[in-house]
Protein backbone atom coordinates (compact mmCIF):
# COMPACT_ATOMS: atom_id res chain seq x y z
CA UNK A 1 0.00 0.00 0.00
CA UNK A 2 1.49 3.35 -1.03
CA UNK A 3 0.90 6.18 1.40
CA UNK A 4 0.57 9.66 -0.01
CA UNK A 5 0.85 12.98 1.73
CA UNK A 6 -1.16 16.11 1.25
CA UNK A 7 0.72 18.98 -0.22
CA UNK A 8 0.24 22.73 -0.43
CA UNK A 9 0.76 24.25 -3.84
CA UNK A 10 0.72 27.92 -4.67
CA UNK A 11 -0.70 28.86 -8.02
CA UNK A 12 -0.01 32.47 -8.83
CA UNK A 13 -0.03 35.39 -8.14
CA UNK A 14 2.19 35.48 -11.23
CA UNK A 15 0.71 32.87 -13.49
CA UNK A 16 -0.30 33.29 -17.14
CA UNK A 17 -3.57 31.42 -16.74
CA UNK A 18 -4.93 33.47 -13.88
CA UNK A 19 -5.31 36.46 -16.22
CA UNK A 20 -3.81 38.87 -13.75
CA UNK A 21 -2.44 38.77 -10.24
CA UNK A 22 -4.57 36.11 -8.64
CA UNK A 23 -3.37 33.44 -6.28
CA UNK A 24 -4.92 30.12 -5.35
CA UNK A 25 -3.56 28.06 -2.47
CA UNK A 26 -4.21 24.45 -3.37
CA UNK A 27 -4.21 21.53 -0.99
CA UNK A 28 -3.56 18.57 -3.22
CA UNK A 29 -3.46 14.83 -2.85
CA UNK A 30 -1.48 13.61 -5.80
CA UNK A 31 -3.16 15.41 -8.64
CA UNK A 32 -6.52 15.81 -6.99
CA UNK A 33 -7.45 19.09 -5.39
CA UNK A 34 -8.79 18.68 -1.87
CA UNK A 35 -9.19 22.32 -1.05
CA UNK A 36 -8.67 25.53 -2.95
CA UNK A 37 -8.36 28.92 -1.31
CA UNK A 38 -8.34 31.97 -3.55
CA UNK A 39 -6.31 34.96 -2.41
CA UNK A 40 -7.22 38.28 -3.94
CA UNK A 41 -6.29 41.91 -3.47
CA UNK A 42 -2.99 42.18 -5.32
CA UNK A 43 -4.47 44.76 -7.69
CA UNK A 44 -6.55 46.61 -5.12
CA UNK A 45 -6.37 50.33 -5.73
CA UNK A 46 -9.20 51.47 -3.52
CA UNK A 47 -11.29 52.97 -6.32
CA UNK A 48 -14.31 53.35 -4.07
CA UNK A 49 -12.40 55.24 -1.40
CA UNK A 50 -10.57 57.40 -3.94
CA UNK A 51 -13.92 58.32 -5.48
CA UNK A 52 -15.04 59.98 -2.25
CA UNK A 53 -12.54 62.78 -2.90
CA UNK A 54 -13.29 63.16 -6.58
CA UNK A 55 -15.92 64.97 -8.60
CA UNK A 56 -18.24 62.73 -10.60
CA UNK A 57 -16.51 63.54 -13.91
CA UNK A 58 -13.15 62.72 -12.35
CA UNK A 59 -14.33 59.26 -11.29
CA UNK A 60 -15.05 58.21 -14.87
CA UNK A 61 -11.37 57.55 -15.77
CA UNK A 62 -11.08 55.41 -12.64
CA UNK A 63 -13.95 53.18 -13.75
CA UNK A 64 -12.01 52.47 -16.95
CA UNK A 65 -9.50 50.67 -14.81
CA UNK A 66 -11.89 48.29 -13.08
CA UNK A 67 -12.90 45.95 -15.88
CA UNK A 68 -10.29 47.11 -18.35
CA UNK A 69 -11.34 44.61 -21.02
CA UNK A 70 -14.71 46.28 -21.50
CA UNK A 71 -14.47 49.72 -19.94
CA UNK A 72 -17.50 51.14 -21.75
CA UNK A 73 -20.02 49.39 -19.50
CA UNK A 74 -18.17 50.65 -16.42
CA UNK A 75 -18.24 54.20 -17.77
CA UNK A 76 -21.92 53.81 -18.37
CA UNK A 77 -22.93 52.43 -15.00
CA UNK A 78 -21.43 55.38 -13.14
CA UNK A 79 -22.95 57.97 -15.48
CA UNK A 80 -26.26 56.13 -15.35
CA UNK A 81 -26.29 56.22 -11.56
CA UNK A 82 -25.62 59.97 -11.43
CA UNK A 83 -28.15 60.62 -14.19
CA UNK A 84 -30.76 58.61 -12.30
CA UNK A 85 -30.18 60.71 -9.21
CA UNK A 86 -30.35 63.96 -11.16
CA UNK A 87 -33.32 62.82 -13.23
CA UNK A 88 -31.61 63.74 -16.49
CA UNK A 89 -33.00 62.96 -19.88
CA UNK A 90 -30.34 61.83 -22.32
CA UNK A 91 -30.47 62.87 -25.98
CA UNK A 92 -31.24 60.07 -28.42
CA UNK A 93 -28.06 60.39 -30.41
CA UNK A 94 -25.96 60.05 -27.26
CA UNK A 95 -27.88 56.94 -26.24
CA UNK A 96 -27.30 55.32 -29.62
CA UNK A 97 -23.59 56.12 -29.48
CA UNK A 98 -23.46 54.65 -25.99
CA UNK A 99 -25.22 51.44 -27.02
CA UNK A 100 -23.02 50.97 -30.09
CA UNK A 101 -19.89 51.57 -28.01
CA UNK A 102 -21.05 49.26 -25.22
CA UNK A 103 -21.99 46.42 -27.54
CA UNK A 104 -18.70 46.73 -29.43
CA UNK A 105 -17.07 46.54 -26.02
CA UNK A 106 -19.02 43.39 -25.24
CA UNK A 107 -17.79 41.79 -28.45
CA UNK A 108 -14.20 42.73 -27.58
CA UNK A 109 -14.60 41.27 -24.12
CA UNK A 110 -15.99 37.97 -25.36
CA UNK A 111 -13.30 37.77 -28.04
CA UNK A 112 -10.59 38.18 -25.41
CA UNK A 113 -12.32 35.65 -23.21
CA UNK A 114 -12.61 33.19 -26.11
CA UNK A 115 -9.03 33.65 -27.27
CA UNK A 116 -7.39 33.46 -23.87
CA UNK A 117 -9.55 30.54 -22.75
CA UNK A 118 -8.31 28.45 -25.64
CA UNK A 119 -4.78 29.70 -25.07
CA UNK A 120 -5.05 28.41 -21.50
CA UNK A 121 -6.21 25.06 -22.80
CA UNK A 122 -3.19 24.89 -25.09
CA UNK A 123 -4.48 26.15 -28.43
CA UNK A 124 -2.42 29.11 -29.58
CA UNK A 125 -4.00 29.80 -32.97
CA UNK A 126 -7.51 30.95 -31.93
CA UNK A 127 -5.95 33.61 -29.71
CA UNK A 128 -4.35 35.26 -32.74
CA UNK A 129 -7.59 35.27 -34.70
CA UNK A 130 -9.52 36.67 -31.75
CA UNK A 131 -7.02 39.48 -31.34
CA UNK A 132 -7.11 40.26 -35.04
CA UNK A 133 -10.82 40.99 -34.84
CA UNK A 134 -10.40 42.71 -31.50
CA UNK A 135 -7.85 45.03 -33.08
CA UNK A 136 -10.37 46.02 -35.75
CA UNK A 137 -12.95 46.95 -33.10
CA UNK A 138 -10.41 48.71 -30.92
CA UNK A 139 -9.31 50.81 -33.89
CA UNK A 140 -12.96 51.80 -34.37
CA UNK A 141 -13.30 52.77 -30.71
CA UNK A 142 -9.96 54.58 -30.88
CA UNK A 143 -11.32 56.74 -33.68
CA UNK A 144 -14.40 57.47 -31.61
CA UNK A 145 -12.88 58.37 -28.26
CA UNK A 146 -9.12 58.56 -28.67
CA UNK A 147 -8.04 55.60 -26.57
CA UNK A 148 -7.74 51.89 -27.06
CA UNK A 149 -8.64 50.61 -23.60
CA UNK A 150 -9.19 53.41 -21.12
CA UNK A 151 -11.92 55.14 -23.05
CA UNK A 152 -13.16 57.85 -20.67
CA UNK A 153 -15.86 58.34 -23.29
CA UNK A 154 -19.09 58.82 -21.42
CA UNK A 155 -20.07 61.88 -19.47
CA UNK A 156 -22.91 62.53 -17.10
CA UNK A 157 -25.67 63.50 -19.53
CA UNK A 158 -24.25 62.03 -22.72
CA UNK A 159 -20.93 61.30 -24.38
CA UNK A 160 -17.77 63.31 -24.95
CA UNK A 161 -17.44 63.00 -28.72
CA UNK A 162 -19.85 62.73 -31.57
CA UNK A 163 -19.20 59.96 -34.11
CA UNK A 164 -16.53 61.12 -36.58
CA UNK A 165 -17.47 61.35 -40.22
CA UNK A 166 -17.92 57.95 -41.83
CA UNK A 167 -17.60 56.11 -38.52
CA UNK A 168 -21.12 54.72 -38.50
CA UNK A 169 -20.54 53.36 -42.02
CA UNK A 170 -17.33 51.69 -40.85
CA UNK A 171 -19.23 50.00 -38.02
CA UNK A 172 -21.89 48.89 -40.49
CA UNK A 173 -19.24 47.35 -42.76
CA UNK A 174 -17.62 45.60 -39.84
CA UNK A 175 -20.74 43.59 -38.90
CA UNK A 176 -20.82 41.18 -41.90
CA UNK A 177 -17.06 40.71 -41.63
CA UNK A 178 -17.37 39.78 -37.95
CA UNK A 179 -20.24 37.37 -38.70
CA UNK A 180 -18.06 35.60 -41.24
CA UNK A 181 -15.20 35.31 -38.76
CA UNK A 182 -17.56 34.05 -36.07
CA UNK A 183 -18.62 31.18 -38.33
CA UNK A 184 -14.93 30.47 -38.79
CA UNK A 185 -14.41 30.35 -35.02
CA UNK A 186 -17.02 27.61 -34.78
CA UNK A 187 -15.28 25.67 -37.55
CA UNK A 188 -11.94 26.16 -35.88
CA UNK A 189 -12.76 25.25 -32.30
CA UNK A 190 -16.36 24.41 -31.44
CA UNK A 191 -16.30 20.98 -33.09
CA UNK A 192 -12.73 20.14 -32.18
CA UNK A 193 -12.69 16.78 -30.39
CA UNK A 194 -9.68 17.58 -28.20
CA UNK A 195 -11.31 20.81 -27.01
CA UNK A 196 -14.63 19.09 -26.33
CA UNK A 197 -13.02 16.39 -24.23
CA UNK A 198 -11.35 19.09 -22.10
CA UNK A 199 -14.49 21.10 -21.35
CA UNK A 200 -17.56 18.89 -21.70
CA UNK A 201 -19.03 18.09 -18.29
CA UNK A 202 -16.21 19.91 -16.47
CA UNK A 203 -16.94 22.49 -13.77
CA UNK A 204 -20.63 21.75 -13.61
CA UNK A 205 -23.10 23.49 -11.33
CA UNK A 206 -26.85 23.69 -11.19
CA UNK A 207 -29.33 26.49 -11.58
CA UNK A 208 -29.95 26.62 -7.83
CA UNK A 209 -26.26 26.76 -6.98
CA UNK A 210 -25.71 29.54 -9.49
CA UNK A 211 -28.44 31.62 -7.88
CA UNK A 212 -27.21 30.83 -4.36
CA UNK A 213 -23.76 32.11 -5.27
CA UNK A 214 -25.38 35.14 -6.97
CA UNK A 215 -23.64 34.48 -10.24
CA UNK A 216 -24.65 36.61 -13.17
CA UNK A 217 -23.99 37.02 -16.85
CA UNK A 218 -22.86 34.03 -18.93
CA UNK A 219 -21.98 32.11 -15.77
CA UNK A 220 -25.65 32.25 -14.75
CA UNK A 221 -27.24 31.87 -18.17
CA UNK A 222 -25.24 28.71 -18.91
CA UNK A 223 -27.41 26.90 -16.35
CA UNK A 224 -30.64 27.81 -18.11
CA UNK A 225 -31.70 30.87 -16.12
CA UNK A 226 -33.04 33.39 -18.58
CA UNK A 227 -31.84 36.59 -16.92
CA UNK A 228 -30.39 39.47 -18.82
CA UNK A 229 -30.84 43.01 -17.54
CA UNK A 230 -30.95 44.34 -21.08
CA UNK A 231 -34.18 42.37 -21.47
CA UNK A 232 -35.55 42.12 -17.94
CA UNK A 233 -34.85 45.63 -16.68
CA UNK A 234 -34.20 47.55 -19.88
CA UNK A 235 -31.95 50.55 -19.34
CA UNK A 236 -30.76 53.09 -21.89
CA UNK A 237 -32.63 52.29 -25.13
CA UNK A 238 -32.31 48.51 -25.13
CA UNK A 239 -36.09 48.07 -25.35
CA UNK A 240 -35.89 49.34 -28.94
CA UNK A 241 -33.82 46.40 -30.15
CA UNK A 242 -34.77 42.89 -31.01
CA UNK A 243 -32.36 40.29 -29.64
CA UNK A 244 -32.42 36.98 -27.78
CA UNK A 245 -31.16 36.09 -24.35
CA UNK A 246 -28.75 33.21 -24.89
CA UNK A 247 -29.07 30.30 -22.48
CA UNK A 248 -27.77 26.75 -22.20
CA UNK A 249 -28.96 23.99 -19.89
CA UNK A 250 -25.93 21.99 -18.84
CA UNK A 251 -23.96 24.50 -16.74
CA UNK A 252 -20.53 23.13 -17.64
CA UNK A 253 -17.52 24.90 -19.14
CA UNK A 254 -18.64 24.11 -22.68
CA UNK A 255 -22.01 25.78 -22.12
CA UNK A 256 -20.31 28.95 -20.87
CA UNK A 257 -18.11 28.94 -23.93
CA UNK A 258 -21.15 28.55 -26.18
CA UNK A 259 -23.12 31.29 -24.43
CA UNK A 260 -20.28 33.76 -24.92
CA UNK A 261 -19.83 33.02 -28.59
CA UNK A 262 -23.54 33.30 -29.23
CA UNK A 263 -23.70 36.57 -27.31
CA UNK A 264 -21.24 38.01 -29.81
CA UNK A 265 -23.82 37.21 -32.48
CA UNK A 266 -26.59 38.88 -30.45
CA UNK A 267 -24.43 41.95 -29.84
CA UNK A 268 -23.84 42.19 -33.57
CA UNK A 269 -27.61 42.14 -34.04
CA UNK A 270 -28.02 45.03 -31.60
CA UNK A 271 -25.22 47.05 -33.23
CA UNK A 272 -26.78 46.39 -36.64
CA UNK A 273 -30.15 47.74 -35.51
CA UNK A 274 -28.59 50.68 -33.67
CA UNK A 275 -26.63 51.68 -36.76
CA UNK A 276 -29.82 51.36 -38.81
CA UNK A 277 -31.84 53.56 -36.43
CA UNK A 278 -29.00 56.01 -35.75
CA UNK A 279 -30.46 59.54 -35.72
CA UNK A 280 -29.04 61.75 -38.47
CA UNK A 281 -28.49 64.64 -36.10
CA UNK A 282 -29.04 65.74 -32.55
CA UNK A 283 -27.33 66.66 -29.34
CA UNK A 284 -24.77 64.40 -27.72
CA UNK A 285 -24.88 65.98 -24.28
CA UNK A 286 -27.92 66.89 -22.22
CA UNK A 287 -28.12 70.25 -20.50
CA UNK A 288 -26.02 69.72 -17.39
CA UNK A 289 -24.50 72.25 -15.01
CA UNK A 290 -20.76 72.74 -15.29
CA UNK A 291 -20.15 71.31 -11.85
CA UNK A 292 -22.25 68.23 -11.38
CA UNK A 293 -23.86 67.79 -8.00
CA UNK A 294 -26.03 64.79 -7.34
CA UNK A 295 -28.99 65.68 -5.10
CA UNK A 296 -29.02 64.45 -1.53
CA UNK A 297 -30.05 60.83 -1.31
CA UNK A 298 -28.95 57.49 -2.64
CA UNK A 299 -29.35 55.41 -5.77
CA UNK A 300 -28.43 51.97 -6.99
CA UNK A 301 -28.45 51.04 -10.64
CA UNK A 302 -27.36 47.86 -12.34
CA UNK A 303 -26.63 47.01 -15.93
CA UNK A 304 -25.47 43.98 -17.88
CA UNK A 305 -21.74 43.97 -18.42
CA UNK A 306 -20.09 41.18 -20.45
CA UNK A 307 -19.26 39.43 -17.17
CA UNK A 308 -22.57 39.88 -15.44
CA UNK A 309 -24.45 42.44 -13.47
CA UNK A 310 -22.40 45.51 -12.69
CA UNK A 311 -24.03 47.79 -10.18
CA UNK A 312 -23.24 51.23 -8.87
CA UNK A 313 -24.45 52.59 -5.55
CA UNK A 314 -24.10 56.26 -4.78
CA UNK A 315 -24.90 57.96 -1.52
CA UNK A 316 -24.75 61.69 -1.89
CA UNK A 317 -25.06 64.54 0.56
CA UNK A 318 -25.60 67.06 -2.20
CA UNK A 319 -21.93 67.94 -2.73
CA UNK A 320 -19.94 67.60 -5.94
CA UNK A 321 -18.24 64.47 -4.60
CA UNK A 322 -20.15 61.35 -3.58
CA UNK A 323 -20.38 60.57 0.12
CA UNK A 324 -19.99 56.90 -0.64
CA UNK A 325 -19.61 55.03 -3.89
CA UNK A 326 -19.84 51.29 -4.29
CA UNK A 327 -19.51 49.08 -7.31
CA UNK A 328 -21.06 45.66 -7.51
CA UNK A 329 -18.33 44.07 -9.55
CA UNK A 330 -19.51 40.91 -11.31
CA UNK A 331 -16.09 39.21 -11.56
CA UNK A 332 -15.75 39.34 -7.77
CA UNK A 333 -19.12 37.65 -7.23
CA UNK A 334 -18.64 35.10 -10.00
CA UNK A 335 -15.32 34.06 -8.52
CA UNK A 336 -16.94 32.96 -5.24
CA UNK A 337 -18.03 29.64 -6.67
CA UNK A 338 -14.46 28.65 -7.61
CA UNK A 339 -13.46 26.80 -4.39
CA UNK A 340 -16.61 24.71 -4.62
CA UNK A 341 -16.01 23.82 -8.26
CA UNK A 342 -12.38 22.91 -7.70
CA UNK A 343 -12.98 20.46 -4.84
CA UNK A 344 -12.17 16.96 -6.02
CA UNK A 345 -11.08 18.08 -9.47
CA UNK A 346 -7.91 17.19 -11.25
CA UNK A 347 -5.27 19.93 -11.27
CA UNK A 348 -5.35 20.11 -15.07
CA UNK A 349 -9.02 21.02 -14.94
CA UNK A 350 -8.35 24.02 -12.72
CA UNK A 351 -7.33 26.13 -15.70
CA UNK A 352 -10.37 25.08 -17.68
CA UNK A 353 -12.73 25.94 -14.82
CA UNK A 354 -11.12 29.26 -13.89
CA UNK A 355 -10.92 30.37 -17.52
CA UNK A 356 -14.58 29.61 -18.11
CA UNK A 357 -15.64 31.89 -15.25
CA UNK A 358 -13.81 34.66 -17.12
CA UNK A 359 -12.61 37.04 -14.43
CA UNK A 360 -10.75 40.30 -14.79
CA UNK A 361 -8.57 40.99 -11.80
CA UNK A 362 -8.93 44.74 -12.03
CA UNK A 363 -12.57 44.19 -11.33
CA UNK A 364 -12.17 41.48 -8.69
CA UNK A 365 -9.85 43.64 -6.61
CA UNK A 366 -11.54 46.94 -7.29
CA UNK B 1 -11.64 13.59 -36.36
CA UNK B 2 -13.92 15.65 -38.58
CA UNK B 3 -13.76 18.63 -36.24
CA UNK B 4 -9.97 18.70 -36.37
CA UNK B 5 -9.93 18.82 -40.15
CA UNK B 6 -12.57 21.53 -40.26
CA UNK B 7 -10.37 23.65 -38.01
CA UNK B 8 -7.33 22.95 -40.13
CA UNK B 9 -9.20 24.06 -43.22
CA UNK B 10 -9.99 27.42 -41.58
CA UNK B 11 -6.35 27.91 -40.62
CA UNK B 12 -5.12 27.05 -44.12
CA UNK B 13 -7.61 29.50 -45.62
CA UNK B 14 -6.02 32.28 -43.57
CA UNK B 15 -2.66 31.73 -45.26
CA UNK B 16 -3.67 33.73 -48.30
CA UNK B 17 -5.04 36.66 -46.26
CA UNK B 18 -3.28 39.99 -45.94
CA UNK B 19 -0.91 40.59 -43.00
CA UNK B 20 -2.45 42.46 -40.09
CA UNK B 21 0.66 43.33 -38.11
CA UNK B 22 2.28 46.77 -38.04
CA UNK B 23 5.94 47.45 -38.79
CA UNK B 24 6.37 49.44 -35.60
CA UNK B 25 8.79 51.10 -34.63
CA UNK B 26 10.25 51.22 -38.15
CA UNK B 27 7.09 52.94 -39.33
CA UNK B 28 5.01 55.20 -37.10
CA UNK B 29 1.70 53.75 -35.93
CA UNK B 30 -1.33 55.10 -37.74
CA UNK B 31 -3.42 56.89 -35.10
CA UNK B 32 -6.69 58.77 -35.38
CA UNK B 33 -6.83 62.52 -34.79
CA UNK B 34 -8.65 62.11 -31.49
CA UNK B 35 -5.92 59.95 -30.02
CA UNK B 36 -4.93 61.07 -26.53
CA UNK B 37 -1.16 61.35 -26.35
CA UNK B 38 1.29 63.58 -24.49
CA UNK B 39 -0.02 67.13 -24.11
CA UNK B 40 1.22 70.18 -25.97
CA UNK B 41 1.15 73.43 -23.99
CA UNK B 42 0.90 76.98 -25.36
CA UNK B 43 2.25 79.35 -22.67
CA UNK B 44 1.03 82.44 -24.52
CA UNK B 45 -2.57 81.21 -24.53
CA UNK B 46 -2.71 80.25 -20.85
CA UNK B 47 -4.67 82.57 -18.56
CA UNK B 48 -3.67 80.76 -15.32
CA UNK B 49 -7.24 79.85 -14.43
CA UNK B 50 -6.12 76.64 -12.68
CA UNK B 51 -9.01 74.62 -14.09
CA UNK B 52 -6.73 71.91 -15.55
CA UNK B 53 -4.98 71.41 -12.22
CA UNK B 54 -8.32 71.27 -10.42
CA UNK B 55 -9.99 68.74 -12.73
CA UNK B 56 -6.98 66.41 -12.93
CA UNK B 57 -8.06 63.15 -11.25
CA UNK B 58 -4.50 62.22 -10.27
CA UNK B 59 -3.25 65.73 -9.36
CA UNK B 60 -0.35 65.51 -11.78
CA UNK B 61 -0.45 69.13 -13.01
CA UNK B 62 1.31 71.85 -11.06
CA UNK B 63 1.37 75.44 -12.21
CA UNK B 64 2.20 78.90 -10.97
CA UNK B 65 1.41 82.28 -12.47
CA UNK B 66 2.92 85.72 -12.16
CA UNK B 67 1.67 89.24 -12.70
CA UNK B 68 1.53 90.48 -16.25
CA UNK B 69 4.80 92.36 -16.99
CA UNK B 70 2.84 95.06 -18.81
CA UNK B 71 1.23 97.06 -15.97
CA UNK B 72 -1.58 98.28 -18.23
CA UNK B 73 -2.88 94.70 -18.68
CA UNK B 74 -4.88 92.82 -16.11
CA UNK B 75 -4.59 89.17 -15.24
CA UNK B 76 -1.72 86.77 -14.88
CA UNK B 77 0.63 84.95 -17.18
CA UNK B 78 2.02 81.50 -16.72
CA UNK B 79 5.30 81.13 -14.86
CA UNK B 80 5.83 77.40 -14.42
CA UNK B 81 3.81 74.49 -15.69
CA UNK B 82 4.73 70.89 -14.89
CA UNK B 83 3.08 67.61 -15.66
CA UNK B 84 4.23 64.51 -13.84
CA UNK B 85 3.93 61.70 -16.38
CA UNK B 86 4.60 59.11 -13.72
CA UNK B 87 1.00 59.54 -12.65
CA UNK B 88 -0.70 61.25 -15.60
CA UNK B 89 -3.28 58.87 -17.06
CA UNK B 90 -3.87 60.87 -20.26
CA UNK B 91 -7.56 61.08 -19.51
CA UNK B 92 -8.07 64.26 -21.56
CA UNK B 93 -9.98 66.13 -18.83
CA UNK B 94 -7.40 68.97 -18.71
CA UNK B 95 -7.89 69.77 -22.38
CA UNK B 96 -11.64 69.45 -21.97
CA UNK B 97 -11.89 72.19 -19.33
CA UNK B 98 -9.27 74.57 -20.78
CA UNK B 99 -11.19 77.68 -21.92
CA UNK B 100 -8.45 78.93 -24.28
CA UNK B 101 -7.18 75.59 -25.62
CA UNK B 102 -3.80 76.33 -24.14
CA UNK B 103 -3.30 72.65 -23.42
CA UNK B 104 -4.16 70.09 -26.08
CA UNK B 105 -3.44 66.47 -26.83
CA UNK B 106 -1.01 65.21 -29.46
CA UNK B 107 -0.57 61.82 -31.11
CA UNK B 108 2.80 61.25 -29.45
CA UNK B 109 2.80 58.44 -26.95
CA UNK B 110 6.43 57.34 -26.56
CA UNK B 111 7.18 58.20 -22.95
CA UNK B 112 9.78 55.58 -22.02
CA UNK B 113 12.73 57.06 -20.14
CA UNK B 114 15.76 55.73 -18.30
CA UNK B 115 14.95 57.48 -15.05
CA UNK B 116 11.81 58.49 -13.23
CA UNK B 117 12.91 62.09 -12.96
CA UNK B 118 12.82 62.37 -16.72
CA UNK B 119 9.05 61.80 -16.65
CA UNK B 120 8.62 65.14 -14.93
CA UNK B 121 8.00 67.45 -17.88
CA UNK B 122 8.21 71.22 -17.55
CA UNK B 123 6.79 74.14 -19.47
CA UNK B 124 9.60 74.30 -22.05
CA UNK B 125 9.39 70.61 -22.84
CA UNK B 126 5.61 70.70 -23.19
CA UNK B 127 5.88 73.78 -25.41
CA UNK B 128 8.35 72.07 -27.71
CA UNK B 129 6.17 68.99 -28.02
CA UNK B 130 4.49 70.34 -31.13
CA UNK B 131 4.27 67.42 -33.56
CA UNK B 132 1.06 65.60 -34.50
CA UNK B 133 -1.13 68.03 -32.62
CA UNK B 134 -4.79 67.20 -32.38
CA UNK B 135 -6.79 69.29 -34.84
CA UNK B 136 -10.29 69.16 -33.34
CA UNK B 137 -10.32 69.65 -29.59
CA UNK B 138 -13.88 70.32 -28.60
CA UNK B 139 -16.78 68.09 -29.57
Amino acid sequence: MIRTEEMLLNMGPQHPSTHGVFRIILKIDGETIIEAKPVIGYLHRGTEKLAEDLQYTQIIPYTDRLDYISAMTNNYVLCHAVETMMGLEIPDRAEYLRVIAMELGRIVSHLVSWGTYLLDLGATTPFLYAFREREAIINLINELCGARLTFNYMRVGGVKWDAPEGWIEKVRDFIPYMREQLAGYHDLVSGNEIFLSRVKGVGKYTKEEAIQYSLSGPTLRCTGVKWDLRKDEPYSIYNRFDFDVVTRETGDCLSRYEVRLEEIEQSLRIVEQAVEQFPAEGEILAKVPKIIKAPKGEAFVRIESPRGEIGCYIASDGKKEPYRLKFRRPSFYNLQILPKLLKGENIANLIAILGAIDIVLGEVDG
Amino acid sequence: MLGLFKGLKYTLNQLTKEKVTYDYPNKPLPLPDRFRGIQKFYPEKCIVCNQCANICPTDCIQLTGKKHPDPTKKGKIIDTYDINFEICILCDLCTEVCPTEAIIMTNNFELAEYSRDMLFKNLEWLDENDENIRQVNKA
